[in-house]
């Protein structure tokens, strides 16, 4: 009776073990990122579009993908948690950052999430990282440009997308090229055509900061800075804008804008007759699928920074099988907004896949170490490491932006690339045609 | 001592509405240590937050009659010196709340004396009008951050720092916004009873009236509005510190003013409860819609269409508000 007894002891004891320590219940494992996305109001459809590149990404961490050449795509799962799925959680933070600090304790407290990625929006990065920062909870930025946002010596928050200082520089190094003759296909222009510059930004965190970005590079280039305005982007009416800053007479026009008010922009600026040779957005509202079907033809020869284009499947494989699939999910091209919210939870799969563990301390670490080849990214960079310390934590470092210019090619609208100017797909269009 | 025994005096209430206030305020106080998530505790702290600034503006739109939809800008200025004042001086939030209260004052009575020449309508668009001038002025003032507005570090401090307010844990921002509607609630009942209360509802039945009767109208209604603009102040302070990064296009937007009137015009203009219930009803509304329909459910933007449609019906039913439908059932059931 008592051998029977411990015979049955010994049995449950297995079994507890087998269950608890399988492979197959460990597979069942999943790992929580919360997502906080601008899903509806003005920037609903960049909402769309991160929302889809973050789930395209995750797609692939979760299944196996023989066809891809990614290593996110050669397991079903994270390979060292024992093949756990990732879950993505979405929250609407409709560009308000006391909802976005809401949601981000909601999805820390309540969800439990493992980690954290967003916001899309500066001002509301900032107050979601805050929180992430206090409850020591990982945070993986893809999308949110303002410089300062790396600056505040934050060890939760880490930032895979290169920020605005560096994509103004870009800008100015193509204007400055132009004066040298190095952009392709057109002949060295005399300074004085494109001395005279005016900016329009919208006035959040991201917005205000690419505004005096703006005004310390054209200085330090030499550009004469006629007009410098911020706006609100919610505006139903910019008008008074366009026409203050058509009255400065610039060669070329500035924005950082979000999409309604990109749209609206672009029609006040055609109303207007305004009369710009150069006409350049900081992404955002200027390369969304809205900003282009909108307004169509008129947007030929606008110029936008980004960090992905179509074209870059040209010179990068994996950038085109992904787009191909996010193209039959979507209908639509990979843009700037859903090939770096894609990246963002690649960046995720690698750190969790080197942690080995979901437990803040070793996601930490992991991500201070972290190292992705740049032929593993879809985005045109280097690859992604972040400082570990000094000026910039938790900033990429090989991160690069692309200029690309809206053309017409065989009756269809394209973005090409125009700036490095190594690797320009196209000639640019030079001066910008009149509405 | 007069004025304390006149707030905590209550008993012109039906005995019906005592007991519910009572049950009620017992429940928030022991909120914290029921069974709740952190998306209930940051709903509870809206909820509380706006009843505060629906109660400030209660005192000149409800009691008063006159329509401020520029609420925003003192929000502003309290948040901003709380947040200079931590920032620049590590000053503690007890010390720069009364500065920032001073500072709304100021600019409630600069801005008061010509905006109460007006009436009506043109009243509440010079209010608005104000309030938008204020936040372009903030938006391009370098000293309170400008357009990126400021950011209260939380590695700075060590939580839970009580003299900053800054904690780690929501339960301490609420019990410390409680602390400050009950206040509230207390001020708000000696106001309605006091000499400036009713000469404010003499007003509004009849200013010629009031006049005549030798109420200084236009002094009557700056002093309300001072008293509407502290509440609002202590509230927008209490705001720099809960969320840590405020900016002009969050803090000041013409979105928190309405927002402000239309929860006291929903739950009731003119009542002490109103406010309280319009917030009560709103800020649940939604968070909840938004979580259930937004967020669970995959219907993306159905949640403000519902809320729109809840506060269209509630308007139509009854333009006075939720309290106006109470008193409505309430004349019927005495006929």
């Amino acid at each position: 009776m008592k051998k029977l007894f411990l015979l049955t002891l010994a049995v449950c004891l297995v079994a507890c073990w087998w269950i608890t320590g399988s492979p197959v219940i460990a597979q069942a494992k999943t790992v929580k990122i919360g997502a906080i996305y601008p899903l509806t109001g003005g920037a609903a459809a960049a909402g769309r579009e991160l929302k889809a590149g973050a789930e395209l990404s995750a797609k692939i961490a979760n299944n196996m993908m023989p066809g891809l050449d990614m290593d996110m795509a050669k397991n079903a799962g994270i390979k060292s948690l024992g093949g756990a799925k990732i879950k993505l959680i979405f929250k609407d933070h409709q560009a308000n950052p006391t909802l976005g600090a809401d949601l981000a304790k909601k999805l820390i407290l309540d969800d439990k999430v493992d980690g954290m990625l967003g916001c899309y929006h500066s001002s509301v990065t900032k107050t979601v990282s805050a929180v992430c920062e206090q409850y020591g909870v990982p945070m993986i930025n893809g999308t949110s440009t303002s410089p300062a946002l790396t600056t505040r010596g934050f060890k939760w928050f880490w930032r895979t997308t290169p920020h605005d200082k560096w994509f103004t520089k870009d800008l100015f190094e193509l204007l400055k090229g132009l004066t040298q003759g190095k952009v392709k296909g057109v002949k060295a222009v005399p300074e004085k055509e494109i001395s005279n510059l005016a900016s329009a930004c919208e006035k959040t965190e991201w917005g205000s900061h690419v505004s005096s970005i703006i005004k310390s590079l054209a200085k330090e280039y030499g550009f004469n800075l006629r007009k410098s305005l911020l706006y609100t982007a919610k505006a139903p009416d910019l008008s008074s804008e366009v026409r203050s800053l058509k009255a400065a007479r610039p060669d070329v026009m500035l924005f950082a804008s979000y999409t309604s008010d990109a749209i609206l922009l672009v029609k006040t600026l055609k109303a207007q007759k305004a009369k710009p040779k150069i006409i350049w957005g900081q992404d955002a509202g200027f390369e969304k699928p809205e900003f282009r079907s909108t307004l169509r033809d008129s947007i030929v020869g606008i110029l936008t920074r980004t960090v992905f284009l179509p074209k870059v499947a040209q010179i990068k494989k994996v950038a085109g099988q992904v787009n191909a699939l996010y193209k039959g999910k979507t209908g639509n091209d990979l843009g700037g907004a859903s090939a770096r919210a894609f990246t963002g939870v690649q960046t995720w799969v690698h750190i969790l896949e080197k942690a080995g563990s979901t437990k803040p301390a070793d996601i930490q670490r992991a991500a201070n170490a972290i190292r992705i080849p740049g032929d593993q990214l879809v985005v045109p960079w280097a690859g992604i490491q972040f400082t570990p310390s000094g000026d910039e934590l938790g900033q990429n470092v090989l991160g690069s932006g692309l200029i690309g210019q809206y053309q017409m090619v065989d009756g269809k609208l394209v973005l090409e690339i125009i700036y490095p100017f190594d690797v320009a797909t196209a000639d640019m269009i030079f001066p910008f045609k009149w509405f | 001592m007069e004025a304390l025994s006149s707030a905590l005096d209550f008993s012109d209430f039906p005995r019906l509405d005592m007991i519910i206030a009572g049950v009620l305020g017992g429940l928030l106080v022991i909120f914290p240590a029921t069974p709740h998530s952190a998306f209930a505790m940051a709903t509870m702290i809206q909820f509380l937050m706006f009843s505060l600034y629906g109660m400030g503006w209660n005192t000149i739109g409800g009691y008063g009659g006159q329509v401020d939809l520029g609420k925003a800008q003192y929000v502003g200025i309290g948040a901003f010196t709380t947040a200079v004042l931590m920032v620049r001086w590590d000053v503690p939030f007890w010390v720069s709340m009364p500065i920032g209260v001073c500072f709304a004052v100021i600019w409630s009575f600069i801005i008061g004396y010509p905006l109460f020449r007006l009436k009506g309508h043109y009243f509440a668009i010079a209010t608005i009008a104000t309030s938008l001038v204020l936040k372009d002025i903030f938006e391009v003032w370098d000293f309170v951050g400008a357009a990126c507005g400021i950011e209260i570090s939380p590695i700075k401090y060590n939580p839970p720092d009580f003299l900053h307010l800054i904690f780690k844990e929501d339960i301490y921002y609420y019990y410390v916004i409680l602390g400050f509607f009950f206040l509230g609630i207390l001020y708000v009942n000696w106001f309605r009873k006091s000499r400036l209360g009713f000469q404010l509802r003499s007003i509004k039945d009849n200013e010629e009236v009031a006049k005549s009767l030798g109420i200084n109208v236009h002094w009557a209604k700056i002093k309300t509005y001072a008293i509407a603009t502290s509440f609002v102040s202590v509230v927008g302070s209490f705001h720099a510190c809960y969320i840590k990064n405020i900016e002009p296009e969050d803090t000041m937007s013409l979105d928190i003013s309405i927002l402000i009137a239309l929860m006291a015009m929903l739950g009731g203009a003119g009542s002490l409860w109103g406010p309280i219930i319009g917030a009560g009803v709103l800020i649940p509304l939604k968070s909840y819609l938004k979580e259930w329909l937004g967020a669970r459910a995959g219907l993306i933007g159905i949640d403000l269409i519902v809320y729109g449609a809840i506060i269209m019906l509630v308007s139509a039913v009854e333009p006075r508000g939720i309290w106006g439908i109470v008193e409505k059932v309430r004349r019927r059931k005495r006929n």
